[in-house]
């Protein structure tokens, strides 16, 4: 499957730079990930709160659909998540944003080496790719209960 | 709060505020290291030089630490001398500055300290952080004559010997990697261990006794009663200690050498993910 148009763009901007240059620019993208927090007043389709074993604090994924169909997350992460778990977080929710849920579920993870680049891709440092499995698992259970509410998806909802 | 004097070596521990009050002494290098591989550009002390473990510290091509000439180049890069006091910093209550120190006690550098607390600490302080990355003219740092594998590191072959032996074998694990029920920490992903379990004759003392809530460690008299009075160490024996791949058995080693004046404590680097998956080697579980 290829990726998202606005995850491609992403993908391309990091294939261009070099490994000191992807540092920099994911130290960028983890500055963001505060803007890619819950705003007031914000309501969501499903929130996914917690810590389990994969990560090494509290991870929550909001997400919510528009009337298209479309997918809008929000990720709030603890103090104690690895830098590239948080630059990550402001990747998918640029990347991934209004896309439609299956979608979301097709998309491969080998991706995050493509933007991480080799150096940072190591043991202790697998979290990475915790995020994309979290969205995936709360789109998951969107489309389950859409199924186990008899299809009442969505207009614009692919079936 | 004050260094403990009674800690056998007390000026292998310094404070937050000792370090704030020579961050530009010049005979001092400030080092981060971490877990988190991009923690150090997110920001760190100022003046601090960073450290990777794996980058830095570790041989790239075959699972081993760098060479003395990589060593020397490494230090002579970031303007430490031999005479340089090194103080050392990181996340995760300073298992990898541990680990960076115990490195470079491998290679015989002498002035070495950890930052009590660690990062976490200092920032909880309020103290300032920085994202510019400092430069010092590099020195001649000489090549050390030798690696000093057999005093303070064990192989697998140490590590069953001593097992065999019954000699002491710390497993500083958490409770359920040492019972054989988890290969991997909690919180943690898989990292590629085929076995559960311990050592056989490993007693499991996770490294985290050794710290407060606040990451810093806990006093000399608090460490005596967990390792000498409880576990029945004594100063003079031979002890192993390991983890997963050596980072936390490097915090213990600290403490048992450092903070209770141990005189031979190696760290068995090779650790779980060696024995764990090595053939013909014998495990023990307590489920």
């Amino acid at each position: 499957m290829s990726y998202p148009p606005k995850l491609s763009a992403v993908i391309e901007l990091f294939a261009g730079l070099s490994d000191a240059e992807k540092r920099e620019t994911l130290i960028a993208y983890a500055d963001q990930s505060r803007l890619q927090e819950p705003k007031h007043g914000e309501t969501f389709d499903i929130e996914d709160i917690r810590k389990d074993e994969e990560c090494t604090d509290t991870v929550a994924v909001f997400m919510r659909l528009d009337e298209g169909g479309g997918v809008h997350f929000r990720v709030t992460l603890g103090p104690q998540v690895q830098t590239l778990t948080r630059a990550m977080s402001s990747i998918l929710c640029k990347g991934l944003d209004g896309i439609s849920p299956n979608e979301i579920l097709e998309i491969p993870a080998d991706f995050v080496p493509k933007i991480v680049g080799a150096e940072l891709v190591r043991l202790r440092s697998q979290t990475v790719y915790y995020l994309l499995t979290r969205m995936k698992g709360v789109a998951k259970v969107w489309l389950s209960r859409q199924r186990a509410a008899g299809s009442s998806q969505p207009e614009g909802l692919p079936s | 709060m004050s260094i403990d004097t009674n800690y056998a070596h007390p000026d292998s521990l310094v404070s937050t505020a000792w370090v704030a009050e020579h961050i530009n002494d010049p005979s001092i290098r400030i080092i981060e290291s971490n877990e988190d591989v991009l923690l150090y550009d997110m920001g760190h002390l100022p003046g601090a030089v960073h450290i990777d473990w794996q980058r830095d510290l570790q041989d790239q091509l075959i699972r081993d630490y760098i060479q003395p000439e990589s060593f020397a180049k490494l230090c002579s890069n970031n303007g430490i001398l031999p005479g340089t006091t090194c103080v050392f910093y990181g996340d995760k209550s300073n298992w990898w500055s541990c680990y960076a120190l115990w490195v470079f006690q491998l290679f015989g550098h002498q002035n070495v300290k950890i930052m009590d607390g660690g990062r976490d600490k200092w920032i909880s302080e309020g103290r300032p952080l920085t994202r510019e990355v400092p430069r010092f003219p590099a020195s001649s740092y000489p090549i050390p004559s030798v690696r000093r594998d057999s005093e303070i590191r064990a192989f697998y072959d140490d590590a069953l010997a001593q097992s065999r032996s019954g000699r002491p074998l710390i497993d500083v694990r958490s409770p359920g990697e040492f019972k054989g029920q988890v290969t991997h920490m909690p919180e943690y992903p898989q990292e590629g261990v085929l076995r559960g379990g311990h050592i056989p004759g490993a007693q499991g003392v996770p490294w985290k006794q050794a710290v407060n809530a606040d990451s810093t460690f806990k006093s000399a008299a608090e460490l005596k009663k967990i390792y000498q009075d409880d576990l029945g160490l004594h100063p003079d024996d031979a002890v192993v200690a390991y983890c997963r791949i050596g980072e936390r058995s490097s915090h213990t080693w600290f403490v048992l050498n450092h903070l209770l004046g141990f005189k031979n404590v190696r760290n068995y680097d090779g650790s779980w993910t060696e024995w764990g998956n090595r053939v013909g080697a014998p495990i023990e579980k307590s489920l």
